[in-house]
């Protein structure tokens, strides 16, 4: 057993490595980081998770309902540390995972990835409380730097394979396939779509999309999920007149922390970016790790004082110009783990179940399946500009078949009660004599 | 039962609202007065309009729950249940009213607790009472104090009642006994009683809970949570154990003694026993008790002149005590450590008798100790006190070299070349860059007003000569080990602590060039730095290049004709287009950082690189074609030797329409007294359009140094830290409406309210302005941090730099004394482009106020145009 995978036995039992260790860990993983584009590409079968805020026991259940590192592929987006009491364990065990499995596991970077944020957020206070002092911290801010800002995914299947485990009774349609399914902690079906099977000839037959899930999710047949025959009468033929050439056109999904960024109109922009410093209060690299979409027309302010908020046209304009079918982010809380919006052109991915111990949500990661068809993504080699010039021949972009697993904090008593770490020692190095003195 | 209030003067304008159907009525406008009668205190209000009807008439009694509310209203409930309110014209004459209720309530109260029992009849409606502390009673106590702490009146009537009969203390018996009846239930239910006592957020009751009698028996209860029915925490064990205490000098008062052991619980509470169930209220009311609990304490020990004797006496040469002299330091630590969050008066007067005791040789002694631990402490207490005040600091080490001894610069610099341990290494390069800044405002007037301020400030006050041969020796110094890299031929054989060595150093200079570039060109002239670091570009440790790179990057963002010159005279872009050669088309760290570099020069449009770039490596670059930005530095180049003079014309003929104004924002410009060499002047002169010149010395001085790694950090000021009661890290506000776990998320209407659309941008502002004072926003806490957490990364500058800025922008200079105001200034206006992107997919750009807007929309703009140039040509 490698000293490393002695490191990641301790971690998951949610014991920290020695600091020494942790420089080590952080020097290997720069060494592997400095590698990675600024926009990493992946390949489907990928399970995309959004915030983890340093809940240790919730990123055990995240992996116990998505598959252990290096069963399954992810792809973390960022906001690993602050908030919870064990953003050092979870992190520094990402981390060992990201040396170990270098290509199964990506990180990208959030904006709680950032010296300022986590001075003020709890990871700095934290590091200097487990450890004593800041050397850790330091350690993993340089780590910081180097994260990836983004990751596309190719290769995403359009179409699920159904989960065995289907609790629900409602069938697929004939000429229809499954495109997206929820699932519970347990693997059981809350909710599926389905839509019309070749008929993206038409962009209005893939406009079933944008599901919101039930509020409650263990009541939700497929009510909510009207599988969707929109495709207009009569296009079927033509549909089939295209056919083999645009079915299995299952657009990149890009993944940032935040969003997208006025200064960035092609992905291609984003590797222009010197990353390797601390995430600036403005500019592309901040947009796209704090901007969120809003129900708004073009560009507003974001009241989070750094970052745009950005309308579906927007969206919609970028997937088109980028031959993307989804961009998939993280970022904000959504009570139910995930939330689509603009017609399935972005997606909100949050995995910290009862975020900060009180909110009472639940978490969600995604998964996209591989395109076993062999039919082709659209093309995308990272590496040639001008290709995105915003032509793409055929721009019927299909969107990824999308799988939410959703799930809930992790049982109580599987863990301990989470609380910060007393101080190293006390506060004052004095004798108090005779303690508790009346 | 004589009243002794006295009625209040006067007759106050006033407007009575009574609510009624969920909507507040008007009763009419009239004059208020407070009036006894007859032993009977009320509130009367007379109609303006016909002086002889009475718009209301209410007695006072002590349980109503008056509430003022900004500062013109009283709010309150009349014993019939109505709601009514008082709306006054002026807020004197709602503070006189707002007395006159409060001095009589308290009058009222202090009888009843007089004559108790006797009249409960009228009160009983707001008071409670709770069973006799039993176990059998548990199941009751548990029901009212959780129905007390639903409202308001119950909360306030319970923590009045747990006060008087001081109910805690008859509590935490029933922990042992439970205990020895095993009765799990009954413990759960003392966890919960505990918790909702603690929780009402009661200054007496949280102090009553760490006093020494009852504070086991508190977090006893508490270890039992039916959260976690399996588990049992150990707060008692932890509590009571007292082997890690050391007592290096004794404290002998006893009232700090309560205190320090009642902080420490307070900590302990908020950090372990507490700290998931914390409300924001909570949390800061125990941060307000520690904060003036260690401000009583800190300000002990510094008065304390013997305990402080035999403090330092501790570090005698001639004790042989090492482990004392280790303790000794680690209390030290711990002070200064307490020290950070005090008032600067307070932090200063420590700092300075800590000083004069010798607190320098104490760091001396720590950072030269065998334990890395131990040194790492010793550079920690030298950062806090950077922190707190470099200005200070520096005046001590340059009257060390006045008086030809041996400053700490140089101590730190010689740890620096051999320190092994990385975390002490990192921490050293920190601390030397901000001892050797020495460009720190003098004039700073305001803020750390400790009683030495002005009697350190002019003893130090040494000539501008003086300082400049110091920095110029430590310099030398310091780089000493990059100098020596000229003798090596081959650079791949560096060991791990040589690159660990260069990296700091290359960092450290990258972060004086761009701190003050004229202090900075004597050592990099003589010592020909540039060449070494040019040098660096080819090791094989990628990070290292980056470092280098870094460097570089900086000196073509001063837009400096010195640091032209070092570029142009040496083959650095050779060596950078050879990095891009060997990373391309690869994705990668490294190649971007090249791709952004040139990406620079071409948006920045700076014609000497232009110029020498393509005129040296034309062919290099024409084969670089997988970015389209080696290409248009061509089509520059070539553009300014004549050829293509129109399609430079439509390129920025918008910019007249633009106008843009000129901002001397630019570092190197305001630091003033800069005059333009021929050199400079040429350059400028050599443009052959008049707006062009404009538009370029704009770009330059608005967004070269935006754009640039720190940029950001640069345009905010720093501000003062959030208070006690701002700085819930658990606060759940920063991200805004993300997190309202009552509203619905499926629906997009529950999230921030559409914004008028964005040709509006006057409102915008005003709106995103009223957002930042109502909540305040992950940004504007981050921006709140005077803790300077430097690094490696070459951004710990930036921090520095923002405080310079706010001085010079002529506000308040002291950042931690000048609350706000800066922030809401500066962060509200340069900040957002408006941008709404139509069918056409062409942004418009609206009318913006500011300068740094129409340059980022127009340079967005641009790109776009460049982009769709390209698809034309293509």
């Amino acid at each position: 057993m490698s000293d490393l995978d002695r490191a990641i036995e301790q971690l998951r039992a949610c014991r920290l490595i020695p600091e020494s260790q942790v420089r080590e860990l952080c020097y290997k993983a720069r060494e592997l980081l400095i590698e990675e584009g600024n926009v990493v590409s992946v390949d489907a079968p990928v399970t995309i998770c959004g915030d983890i805020h340093g809940q240790f026991h919730d990123l055990m259940e995240l992996f116990r309902v998505g598959g252990d590192v290096p069963d399954t592929n992810y792809l973390f987006m960022g906001d690993f540390v602050d908030r919870g009491f064990y953003s050092l364990e979870s992190f520094l065990l990402l981390l060992c995972l990201k040396v170990r499995y270098p290509d199964r596991i990506t990180l990208i970077r959030g904006n709680h990835e950032s010296r300022q944020i986590t001075t003020v957020y709890g990871f700095y206070d934290e590091c200097i409380r487990k450890y004593g002092s800041a050397n850790v911290w330091r350690y993993c801010c340089e780590v910081f730097d180097y994260l990836a800002l983004g990751a596309i995914v190719l290769g995403a299947s359009s179409e699920l394979e159904p989960s065995s485990n289907t609790a629900l009774s409602s069938m697929p349609i004939d000429d229809s396939e499954l495109e997206t399914e929820v699932l519970n902690s347990r693997g059981e079906v809350t909710m599926s779509t389905y839509r019309a099977r070749q008929r993206s000839s038409s962009d209005a037959s893939t406009d079933s999309r944008n599901i919101s899930p039930p509020r409650d999710i263990s009541a939700a047949p497929g009510q909510a999920a009207a599988p969707s025959r929109s495709g207009a009468p009569g296009t079927g033929a033509s549909g089939d007149g295209n056919g083999s050439a645009a079915t299995s056109r299952t657009g990149a999904v890009l993944c940032v922390h935040g969003g997208l960024s006025p200064l960035i109109d092609s992905v291609d922009k984003i590797r222009l970016i010197d990353r390797k410093q601390e995430v600036p209060h403005e500019g592309a690299m901040c947009d796209l790790l704090w901007s969120d979409p809003d129900e708004i027309e073009g560009w507003g302010l974001s009241p989070r004082g750094a970052g745009f908020l950005f309308g579906g046209d927007i969206v919609k304009q970028f997937n088109h110009l980028n031959g993307l079918s989804l961009v998939a982010r993280a970022h904000q809380l959504v009570m139910e783990g995930y939330k689509e919006m603009f017609d399935g052109g972005i997606v909100t991915v949050w995995s910290a179940p009862n975020y900060c111990y009180r909110c009472g949500n639940v978490a969600a990661i995604l998964e996209l399946g591989e395109d076993a068809s062999g039919g082709g993504t659209v093309a995308r080699s990272n590496g040639e500009y001008g290709r995105s010039n915003g032509i793409v021949t055929d721009n019927r972009v299909v969107s990824p078949g999308r799988r939410y697993r959703v799930f809930e904090a992790a049982a109580q008593d599987t863990r301990g009660m989470p609380a910060k770490k007393p101080v190293a020692d006390y506060f004052l190095h004095l004798r108090l004599g005779v303690d508790f003195e009346n | 039962m004589a009243l002794e209030v006295q009625p209040p003067d006067g007759r106050k304008r006033v407007k009575v609202y009574e609510l009624k159907d969920n909507d507040w009525f008007d009763r009419g406008t009239g004059f208020c007065t407070g009036q006894i009668l007859g032993e009977e205190p009320r509130i009367f209000v007379e109609s303006e309009d016909l002086p002889n009807r009475v718009l209301l008439e209410t007695r006072i009694t002590k349980d109503d729950g008056y509430q003022k509310q900004q500062e013109t209203l009283i709010v309150w409930t009349e014993q019939n249940g109505t709601d009514m309110a008082l709306s006054f014209q002026e807020a004197e004459g709602c503070a006189v009213i707002w007395d006159f209720v409060n001095a009589v309530q308290q009058h009222l109260l202090s009888l009843t607790s007089a004559d108790d029992a006797l009249s409960d009849d009228l009160d009983s409606y707001q008071s409670i009472v709770l069973p006799a502390a039993e176990l059998g009673n548990l199941p009751e106590i548990e029901q009212i104090v959780r129905a007390a702490s639903m409202t308001q009146g119950g909360r306030d009537a319970l923590s009045k009642y747990i006060i008087r009969d001081e109910y805690i203390a008859k509590l935490v018996p029933l922990v042992e006994m439970a205990e020895d009846l095993e009765g799990l239930i009954d413990l759960h239910r003392l966890c919960n009683i505990m918790k909702s006592l603690i929780l009402l957020n009661d200054n007496t009751i949280i102090e009553t809970v760490v006093a020494d009698h009852v504070i086991l028996g508190v977090v006893g209860a508490l270890e039992y949570d039916p959260e976690f029915p399996t588990h049992k925490a150990n707060h008692r064990q932890y509590l009571a154990d007292k082997s890690r205490y050391k007592e290096v000098v004794p404290i002998k008062d006893p009232i700090i003694r309560r205190k320090i052991r009642s902080t420490w619980r307070l900590q302990y509470l908020k950090d372990v026993v507490l700290a998931r169930i914390l409300d924001d209220p909570t949390f800061s009311v125990l941060n307000s008790l520690i904060f003036f609990n260690q401000m009583e304490i800190v300000n002990h020990i510094q008065a304390n002149g013997p305990f402080l004797r035999d403090l330092f006496h501790v570090f005698d040469p001639r004790n042989p005590d090492q482990r004392r002299k280790d303790d000794a330091v680690q209390f030290l630590h711990q002070c200064a450590g307490i020290a950070k969050n005090l008032q600067a008066p307070s932090r200063a007067q420590l700092f300075a008798n800590f000083i004069s005791h010798g607190l320098f040789a104490v760091i001396a002694f720590a950072v030269k100790h065998l334990n890395p631990a131990m040194r790492t402490t010793g550079i920690d207490i030298l950062v806090i006190l950077l922190d707190h005040d470099p200005v200070m600091m520096r005046g001590y080490m340059l009257k060390a070299v006045n008086e030809k001894k041996t400053p700490l610069t140089d101590t730190l610099i010689d740890l620096l070349h051999v320190e092994t341990d990385l975390g002490v290494k990192n921490q050293l390069a920190d601390a030397i860059k901000v001892l050797l800044d020495p460009q720190i405002p003098m004039q700073d007037p305001l803020g750390r007003a400790g009683p030495d301020y002005f009697k350190v400030r002019t003893n130090n006050l040494l000539s501008d000569a003086f300082v400049q041969q110091h920095f110029d020796e430590s310099s030398k110094r310091l780089f000493q080990p990059l100098k020596q890299l000229a003798n090596r031929t081959a650079l791949n054989d560096l060991t791990f602590q040589e690159v660990t060595l260069y990296s700091h150093l290359v960092d450290i200079l990258t972060f004086f060039v761009r701190q003050h570039l004229f202090r900075t060109r004597n050592s990099i002239q003589s010592e020909s730095l540039a060449p070494r670091v040019a040098q660096l570009l080819r090791v094989p440790q990628k990070h290292l290049k980056l470092v280098a790179l870094k460097f570089f990057r900086t000196l073509i963002s001063l837009q400096d004709t010195f640091y032209q010159a070092l570029m142009t005279h040496n083959n650095t872009f050779e060596l950078i287009l050879d990095i891009v050669y060997e990373t391309m088309p690869r994705d990668n760290l490294l190649n971007s950082a090249c791709l952004e570099l040139f990406e620079f020069i071409r948006r920045e449009n700076i014609k000497p690189f232009i110029l020498h770039v393509v005129e040296k490596y034309r062919e290099k670059l024409e084969n670089i074609i997988y970015v389209d930005t080696f290409q248009s530095l061509i089509l520059r180049y070539d553009q300014m030797q004549g050829y293509g003079a129109e399609a430079d014309a439509t390129l920025f003929s918008q910019d007249d329409s633009n106008a843009p104004r000129r901002i001397p924002l630019s570092g190197q410009r305001w630091q003033g007294a800069r005059e333009m060499d021929p050199a400079e002047e040429d350059y400028f002169n050599t443009s052959d359009d008049e707006d062009e010149i404009k538009w370029t010395q704009d770009r330059v001085a608005t967004t070269a140094e935006p754009s640039s790694e720190s940029a950001p950090a640069v345009v905010k000021p720093l501000v003062d830290y959030p208070d006690d009661d701002d700085e819930d890290i658990m606060d759940t506000k920063p991200e805004g409406a993300e997190q309202q776990p009552a509203a619905s998320p499926t629906e997009a209407s529950t999230e921030v309210p559409a914004s008028p659309p964005t040709q509006n941008p006057p409102e915008r502002l005003a709106e995103k302005r009223r957002r930042e004072e109502e909540d305040d926003d992950e940004l504007s806490k981050l921006t709140a941090g005077p803790k300077r957490r430097s690094s490696t990364s070459g951004n710990s500058g930036a921090f520095i730099m923002n405080r310079k800025k706010s001085q010079s922008a002529g506000s308040l200079a002291e950042n931690n004394a000048s609350p706000g105001v800066l922030n809401r200034v500066t962060s509200a206006a340069p900040k957002r482009i408006a941008i709404n992107i139509g069918s056409t997919a062409k942004p418009s750009i609206s009318e913006t106020d500011t300068t740094r807007t129409e340059v980022t929309s127009e340079s967005y703009e641009k790109e776009n145009r460049d982009d769709s140039k390209g698809n034309e040509g293509g």
